[in-house]
């Protein structure tokens, strides 16, 4: 399914106060590379996820088919809350039972992408309707979460106050015009937090096979570098080299 | 189509509620509430894809119960349509699939292919307690298991395995009294196809309807001479399963 474009019109200020890019002075990219390369992260998580979630489906069991993720008694209430439903099959609750937890794990996914996104910890409201206006498929749900419009969030401009003054350290402030932040080229990976990686691997990884753990894992590396530039900012521990504006 | 649901905070707290009672006893009538998925198996799921610092709004979670709920909707009415459309009364998983792959799910119809055919494995092993009766009510593929059950069981030990298939599936209340045992047997012959070939799987664009074609030839291969015997016709296979299906739903489907 193709995602819609994504609205950057408030990321560039945040995501240069937040993010110098160092070493590389002065040579701020064309806005379509960072963009680019945040859709490719973000499809390559959702890859994961549906070949994940393909592998899960062969190995369910007789105690998965027992002990639903939902009650199929509330999912066959909902089917008949249409009039128009007369019959269901045994089948239909137990498939739409394994489609609703698809369901929910991937729009969740889609929804906390938009949470890092704004430097957030926590899922909100808006991060599910954002979610849901960028994602095609969910075109049926604009109605169920109205999308308020986009706004500056006090949180992420407090954040990046913040972390501007010590990330400029030796600098005249921050670059107004910089892009989003991705790593920058033939620069080695900074070290990881330990809070990041430990913590995402066995949500949804356990039990894995080798293939898609390792692609998952790169996919989390990624996300990882940008967390721990987004702390390194903050933290005055990674090397500053704010170039000049665009 | 359904309307929207209300995303108020006394709404999830009802929720919760519910949650809580329906673990002392089901409730008969349907209530605001039982529009919605139980709020903590939706947090519990919502978790499997979280890392774990993260934290999840009031709002947001109340915000995804919605969604699910108009989700179940939106492809419930479109496979109902199909079903009006071709003149059935019964929803069947096939129909959901194809509801799904219609309105552009299409990441969904693999693995959930995949999951209903290891559901219908999982039937096919325990169809000695006679949970393949119950799954012949829904589709024809399962007939298969129904009508193989015929020459094995008394049509009284399948009455009792019946009820309490649904019992254990279903829980909480008492099975409504099943029809006599006669219905069953007549429903049981004409269920029995004539041969494999007319029942090739009609979904051949899932992978898993493809398994599911093998997993039946195998299961089927040493009784294909008594497939000689039974109706005639696919055509005419149809539409008495039409009207069995209906005296077959004495659980109360509707």
């Amino acid at each position: 399914m193709d995602n819609q474009q994504l609205p950057y019109a408030g990321q560039p200020a945040a995501a240069g106060a937040g993010a110098p890019v160092p070493g590389v002075p002065g040579a701020g990219g064309p806005p379509a590379v960072p963009h680019h390369h945040l859709l490719q992260q973000q499809q390559a998580q959702l890859q994961a996820f549906w070949a994940y979630q393909r592998q899960e489906a062969e190995r369910a069991s007789a105690s998965d088919f027992k002990n639903h993720q939902l009650p199929l008694a509330r999912i066959k209430k909902i089917m008949k809350a249409d009039e128009d439903v007369r019959m269901i099959s045994a089948e239909a609750p137990v498939l739409f039972a394994k489609a609703c937890e698809l369901f929910i794990l991937e729009l969740t996914i889609r929804s906390w992408l938009h949470a890092e996104e704004n430097k957030r910890r926590t899922l909100q409201r808006n991060d599910v309707a954002a979610a849901i206006a960028r994602t095609d498929v969910f075109d049926f749900l604009v109605d169920i979460v109205p999308r308020e419009e986009a706004k500056e969030e006090p949180g992420s401009a407090l954040g990046f106050a913040a972390g501007g003054p010590a990330g400029a350290v030796g600098a005249a402030g921050p670059a107004a015009g910089l892009p989003y932040y991705y790593p920058p080229m033939g620069q080695p990976a900074p070290m990881m937090p330990a809070w990041h990686v430990p913590a995402w691997d066995p949500a949804w990884q356990q039990g894995a096979a080798p293939d898609v753990d390792q692609g998952a894992a790169g996919s989390f590396s990624e996300e990882g570098q940008q967390g721990f530039a987004g702390h390194g900012g903050a933290a005055a521990s990674f090397p500053p080299a704010p170039p000049s504006s665009e | 189509m359904e309307a929207g649901y209300p995303g108020t905070a006394a709404n999830g707290a009802a929720a919760d509620g519910n949650g809580g009672a329906q673990q002392a006893a089901a409730a008969p009538a349907i209530r605001e509430q039982d529009r919605l998925m139980p709020i903590a198996n939706v947090i519990r799921i919502m978790r499997r894809v979280l890392p774990a610092h993260a934290k999840i709004s009031d709002d947001a979670k109340e915000t995804i119960q919605e969604c699910v709920s108009e989700y179940i909707s939106f492809i419930t009415g479109e496979a109902n349509e199909r079903c009006q459309r071709e003149q059935r009364k019964t929803i069947t998983a096939e129909d959901v699939l194809w509801a799904m792959s219609r309105l552009g799910f299409d990441d969904y119809v693999e693995p959930l292919g995949v999951y209903l055919h290891r559901y219908r494995e999982f039937e096919g092993e325990s169809r000695g307690v006679g949970v393949g009766v119950g799954a012949a009510r829904g589709d024809h593929h399962h007939g298969h298991v129904g009508g193989m059950l015929k020459s094995r069981a008394q049509g009284s030990m399948v009455t009792h395995h019946d009820m309490q298939m649904h019992a254990a599936m279903y829980g909480g209340g008492a099975v409504p009294p099943p029809p006599h045992p006669p219905p069953h047997h007549h429903a049981f012959h004409q269920l029995m196809p004539p041969h494999h070939g007319q029942y090739a799987p009609p979904y051949d664009m899932y992978g898993g309807e493809h398994g599911m074609a093998a997993y039946y030839g195998g299961m089927y291969a040493p009784g294909s001479g008594g497939d000689g015997s039974g109706s005639s016709g696919s055509g005419g296979a149809g539409t008495p399963q039409t009207v069995n299906f209906e005296h077959q739903h004495p659980f109360g489907y509707k």
